[in-house]
């Protein structure tokens, strides 16, 4: 349903495609590889299928996840990719993890953690709204800036270890891992409010058409801040969720999440021209990417692996949605 | 993508071209004005030790091979597809020349295998790019990260923690030998700017290069194969990135499994502070991106000197590359709304 009103703005310029299978095309393609994966790979050793491969999946989805959603609002919106969120990531990281050390109660870091996401958020808003520049160059640019920074900043930082936030990070919950469960959390809400909001349909129609979403009398700043402002919340959540899960971390560790979130995007059928995407998918993409390096441990093959078949995977997936929107256009 | 992107609003005024004051005004002209800042400040902060020939081979050795993968990639930028995935190339092909090199191939015929393995990486980016208009940022990452484990991979098959040893007497010395009292891949480099510069701006081929990346349907229209001109940039943004990847192993003697990483990143800041855009082709010049590239090795050696952090490179390059682009944009250039 979601989607069936963020497809419908896309084509508001196109009559006729209203009952094309946006987005829910990648979703079933996707929905059948995680199928045949899962199958492939449970014929090969049955111990496959155990607690312990279902602990390591949702391990991996939770913090990819979570920067998933922030980078499809940017997607959907027209702002193509924050490819600041290594940057943001890592920063809020160490706010709470230097937060938690002096002795802060965790109630209060924590939104003094996303109030520090919001800010990154803003000062990338900022620069692409009055620069009029865009997105992709300028949060290449702070990541360039912001990754240096830090690097003068620290070296190396954790968490304090044996405090709750460290306990909760390596906890779980029904058996699955404490820091999945709000992710999905923020997945459901994000993507049960996008499309049903005032703000979150401004955002589509931007991402849409900017022209005809100005017409209309939206304003294309408000949207751009309140999206860039939304995935630096987003970035700082992951960070929180990181500081608790991971151990020491270096202001490097955020570059290896930059690209599947890309690809965890991209796969749930976010259109890097925006207008088009379903936040829910990102469940679906999420899952299928992060079941891929368990999968591979179980056929011999090193983590070294991981990174062909997600480049495979991406490839073949842009490909897919490059060929039908070519078929579209005609 | 690009439907968002090229929208102009308005055409400038016609104003009519005065040679001098277009090149000081032009892109070319401020990365130059840029460059004479930056050696200005060299002079006065470090002395004249700053220009003395062995500081400058050292500077040039260092910054040849991005230039030399630049002056290459720049094509796809001004054809309008980016490639992102140079940096992986170069470090892909470094591990397949190493991996060659380790099993007793002699030397030609192993790089000849190597830059025939980086044109084919080249032609799956065309494929997907052009023959499924798959989204060249997207399709590229996905090269990007697919060679980068395949690198690892490699590495970890034929080295050791990490690393491959793959030293050769005759790469090494190719890569170390001074002409002119200066490095000769930095002349190399130099002279594929001015090989690429003469292409872009005075024949045919670059200008249906830039017209593509302009404004490709007005290309198509007029005649140009638009799906040729990508293709044959893309093969010679990876070949040039396959070149790089074969000096490194000339130049370090190993193979590290990070070799290249987020090379692709510095390249393209340094050829978009000289004036060339990764989201709009037909933009841009050669010697702007040349120059673009000596800015960064000016300001990298100037802190190498200084002794302060090398990590001030990358926030200056990021200033940089924020100034460029909103001059860019004062120029005329895309407004981002």
């Amino acid at each position: 349903m979601a989607d069936h009103a963020i497809g419908h703005a896309a084509s508001a310029g196109r009559p006729g495609m209203r009952f094309r299978l946006d987005g829910w095309g990648t979703a079933a393609v996707v929905a059948l590889a995680w199928v045949a994966l899962v199958a492939v790979s449970a014929i090969h050793r049955a111990d496959f299928v155990s607690h312990q491969t279902v602990l390591a999946i949702t391990f991996t989805m939770s913090i990819v996840g979570v920067l998933a959603v922030g980078q499809a609002l940017v997607g959907i919106s027209g702002g193509f990719l924050d490819l600041s969120q290594p940057t943001s990531l890592i920063l809020t990281a160490l706010v709470a993890s230097r937060l938690l050390a002096l002795g802060l109660d965790p109630i209060l870091v924590i939104p003094i953690t996303l109030a520090v996401g919001a800010a990154w958020g803003l000062l990338n808003a900022l620069i692409i709204v009055y620069g009029k520049l865009n997105p992709v160059i300028v949060t290449l640019a702070t990541n360039f800036i912001g990754l240096a920074a830090l690097f003068l900043i620290f070296q190396i930082a954790e968490a304090p270890i044996g405090s709750a936030f460290r306990a909760f990070g390596r906890g779980s919950f029904l058996g699955l891992p404490n820091i999945w469960w709000p992710m999905v959390a923020l997945i459901l809400i994000v993507g049960f409010l996008l499309p049903r909001t005032r703000y979150g349909r401004h955002a589509i129609a931007v991402g849409g058409n900017r022209f005809a979403a100005q017409a209309r009398g939206i304003s294309l700043r408000k949207t751009r801040f309140a999206i860039f402002v939304a995935s630096g919340i987003c970035a700082a959540m992951a960070g929180l969720l990181f500081a608790a899960s991971s151990g020491p971390f270096t202001p490097a560790s955020g570059t290896v999440y930059l690209l599947p979130v890309i690809a965890a995007s991209i796969l749930a059928g976010v259109s890097l021209g925006g207008g088009r995407g379903n936040i829910w998918l990102i469940m679906l993409s999420v899952g299928f990417l992060s079941t891929v390096p368990t999968a591979l441990v179980f056929f011999g093959l090193t983590s070294d692996w991981q990174a062909i078949f997600q480049g495979v995977i991406l490839m073949v997936a842009v490909a897919i949605d490059g060929y039908r929107e070519k078929w579209v256009a005609r | 993508m690009t439907e968002t992107l090229t929208g102009r609003p308005d055409t400038p005024l016609p104003i009519a071209h005065h040679p001098v004051r277009d090149v000081l005004t032009g892109p070319v002209g401020s990365i130059g004005i840029t460059l004479i800042i930056v050696l200005v400040a060299g002079l006065a902060l470090i002395g004249p030790r700053f220009l003395s020939a062995s500081n400058v081979t050292i500077a040039g050795q260092f910054v040849a091979i991005p230039m030399l993968i630049g002056g290459f990639a720049s094509f796809a930028l001004l054809a309008g597809v980016v490639d992102l995935s140079i940096g992986s190339i170069a470090g892909v092909a470094a591990a397949i020349l190493g991996a060659l090199l380790v099993n007793g191939w002699d030397i030609a015929s192993a790089i000849t295998l190597t830059l025939a393995a980086c044109l084919l990486f080249g032609a799956i980016n065309a494929t997907a790019i052009v023959g499924f208009n798959a989204d060249p940022i997207a399709a590229t990452l996905g090269m990007l990260t697919g060679l980068r484990g395949a690198t690892y991979v490699i590495v970890e098959a034929y080295g050791q923690s990490g690393s491959l040893f793959a030293f050769h007497d005759g790469l090494f010395a190719l890569t170390n030998l001074m002409v002119w009292s200066l490095p000769l891949i930095f002349l190399v480099a130099l002279g594929v700017t001015a090989v690429a510069a003469v292409i872009v701006g005075k024949t045919r081929l670059g200008r249906h290069t830039r017209a593509v990346g302009g404004d490709a349907l007005a290309a198509s229209r007029a005649g140009i194969s638009v799906a040729r001109v990508r293709t044959g940039a893309l093969l010679l943004s990876a070949l040039g990135a396959g070149l790089g990847g074969v000096l490194y192993v000339g130049q370090l003697g190993a193979v590290s499994r990070n070799l290249g990483f987020g090379l692709e990143f510095q390249v393209y800041a340094a050829l978009m502070i000289g004036g060339f855009s990764i989201l709009r082709g037909g933009v841009g010049s050669p010697a702007g991106g040349a120059l673009g590239f000596l800015v960064i090795a000016g300001a990298a050696n100037i802190l190498d000197l200084s002794g302060i952090s090398p990590y001030y490179v990358n926030i200056i390059v990021g200033m940089l590359l924020l100034a460029a682009v909103l001059l860019d944009r004062l120029r005329g250039g895309d407004a981002y709304e």
